[in-house]
């Protein structure tokens, strides 16, 4: 019996049921052999309301989907370019600043190799990068920016290991400083990569001077955001529902009252887009939530530490196998369902291999990162298909260097705790 | 031909009114949340109300985010096979997948009930008997059984009807395909 409705809701999963779909049905059939009524399920979702850090899902999410739909991404370009074009290899490193601001605001990658993927490609190939190296390098450049301060799937991390009480605790914002260097890091690479890539080319001509204060002029008002979030939530001074609130309303009252790039008549569309997000991940952590106690009540985790540990006694072991599952999970199910559903399971296990629960949030984002854009089925790949104009093939071709890149930095962050650690304890 | 006129037109204004009810609470939101800063920061005070009345917020735009997914086809799940059926098959996937989402979601919908059942029946007996206490009790989770409703209605309409593809950007910067 029990095998007949796991393979109905796997064959039901690969066709495509939405998610929460499936976890619901999972936890109301656990809670009913419990014997426990449905309406507890109905409880545990209703915790919801009842999680503070979670209102900065939703003003970070509105917040990033208005300045995507403004000219913000045109003006981070120009600034960032007026700064760093100069460099060897200057609109590549560009690029990747650009759009690891620009994921560190909206948490969506997708959005970012849209929306920054729509000015940079043709940037870079009139500055003569070849086609393939621009394909890879905006595909892979989208899902940079998980690791930064104020990106949501960080925060998403936060909520759901909190409910562990862990100690030592996972803060939102020891998260927010533990990503910071491992972000730098992979930034760092991909730089270093495009310089060496770019050698060839004509150097581009120093920015004038004027043109700096023409393109600080230009992004103004976009200008002291990402300062007063760093500042705020690295000075202790704002919580991250704080600083979430604070950059929603500036963010709205930049874009639609004083830029007014955003129409008034538009801005319910633009809500709505941002909260179809946020509605899409709110309801399966709602029914994760209901899960999630009923794995604990039948001892779960503990179970499956008892199984593992049979065969991997070490930390390196565990890791290195959690590395390799993360990348195949977050190549299925993109970055947040994947933190939602595996963190609960993940987390007690890790604790028992000595890993400490804020260095694990780095490890999975970091991981999830790749999977983004991984082959065969990596999200990524088909938005950037679609945008692009070019086969999936071509594409994962393309990014073939960027996989090897970006998975020696996250062997790096991986297996150097200390490098996420550093600013936090 | 005039009903299917008629009809199309009744969908679009409540479309217009979910797309304003829900812009309203998530500025409701953002402005609530703006207030409690400026005041524990410059007046070390603050609404005593407000950190639960945002909680709340928080789970209602959720929910009715959830509720506008279904209409775009925006809700998670692992769509790897169904790029690889062929039309025919698709139609039939959409069917069984979206009929059971729908199932989940009327099940919830019943639960949900329940729940504000209980909450309702324990405000009653808590506030002396005040049906408006009793209400104030249960309110905030109501959006449970409404929204769980009308997601398996929806589902159950959108399951006979054809994949959205809806863009990623309202306003798109153009093609960078050369």
């Amino acid at each position: 019996m029990i095998i007949l409705l796991i393979a109905v809701l796997l064959l039901l999963a690969a066709l495509g049921a939405p998610l929460f779909a499936l976890i619901a049905a999972i936890a109301l059939l656990g809670f009913n052999a419990a014997g426990q009524s449905g309406t507890a399920v109905a409880i545990e979702f209703y915790r919801l309301a009842d999680m503070p850090a979670l209102i900065a899902i939703p003003l970070f999410t509105l917040a990033g989907y208005l300045l995507a739909e403004s000219q913000a991404p045109r003006r981070l370009v120009r600034l960032t370019n007026a700064l760093f074009g100069w460099l060897p290899g200057g609109l590549a490193i560009v690029s990747i600043c650009a759009c690891t601001l620009f994921t560190a605001f909206t948490g969506a990658t997708g959005v970012t190799l849209v929306a920054l993927g729509a000015v940079l490609y043709p940037a870079l190939r009139q500055a003569q990068y070849p086609e393939r190296f621009s394909l890879g390098l905006l595909t892979c450049s989208g899902s940079l920016g998980l690791l930064l301060v104020p990106s949501m799937p960080l925060i998403l991390y936060g909520v759901v290991a909190q409910q562990f009480h862990t100690t030592p605790p996972v803060a939102i914002d020891a998260l927010f400083k533990a990503g910071l260097l491992p972000c730098l890091l992979m930034i760092v690479v991909l730089s270093l990569y495009s310089a060496w890539m770019a050698r060839g080319l004509p150097r581009p001509e120093r920015t004038s001077r004027r043109e700096v204060w023409a393109a600080l002029k230009d992004a103004a008002w976009e200008l002291p955001l990402p300062f007063v979030v760093l500042a705020g939530i690295y000075s202790g001074k704002l919580a991250a529902s704080e600083a979430a609130a604070a950059t929603a309303l500036y963010v709205l009252i930049v874009t639609v009252l004083i830029r007014r790039e955003i129409r008034l008549p538009e801005l319910p569309r633009v809500i709505r887009e941002a909260m179809l997000l946020v509605g899409a991940i709110l309801i399966v952590l709602g029914f994760s939530l209901a899960l999630t106690n009923w794995l604990i009540d039948g001892d779960v985790p503990e179970r499956l530490f008892a199984v593992m540990k049979a065969g991997i006694d070490s930390k390196i072991g565990f890791l290195l196998l959690l590395n390799a599952f993360l990348l195949v999970f977050g190549m299925l199910l993109e970055g947040f369902p994947a933190i939602i559903i595996l963190v609960p399971l993940v987390l007690p296990v890790a604790l028992h291999y000595g890993v400490d629960p804020v260095h694990l949030g780095i490890i999975f984002l970091a991981n999830l990162q790749i999977g983004i854009f991984l082959p065969p089925v990596g999200m990524n790949i088909f938005i950037a298909s679609a945008r692009f104009g070019r086969p999936a093939t071509s594409i994962i071709r393309a990014s073939l260097p960027f996989y090897a890149l970006l998975m020696l930095c996250v062997l790096i962050i991986t297996y150097w705790p200390g490098l996420s650690l550093a600013l936090v304890r | 031909m005039s009903s299917e006129h008629a009809t199309s037109r009744f969908l679009h204004h409540l479309h217009r009114i979910e797309n304003g009810l829900l812009a309203i609470l998530v500025l409701v939101l953002v402005g609530l949340a703006g207030t409690q800063i400026v005041l524990r920061i410059f007046f070390e005070t603050g609404l005593a109300w407000a950190d639960s009345f945002s909680r709340s917020l928080v789970l209602w735009t959720g929910m009715l985010g959830a509720l506008a997914a279904v209409r775009d086809d925006k809700h998670i799940a692992l769509d790897v096979l169904q790029r690889f059926l062929a039309p025919r098959a698709q139609y039939a996937a959409r069917l069984v997948t979206l009929g059971f989402a729908a199932l989940l979601c009327a099940a919830m919908a019943w639960y949900g009930t329940g729940l504000v059942a209980i909450d309702y029946a324990e405000g009653l007996q808590s506030s002396g008997g005040s049906v408006v206490g009793a209400l104030r009790a249960c309110f905030a989770e109501s959006i449970l059984p409404v929204a769980f409703g009308l997601m398996a209605l929806r589902f159950a309409l959108r399951a006979f009807a054809p994949p959205a593809h809806a863009p990623v950007l309202l306003h798109d910067p153009g093609s960078a395909a050369p």
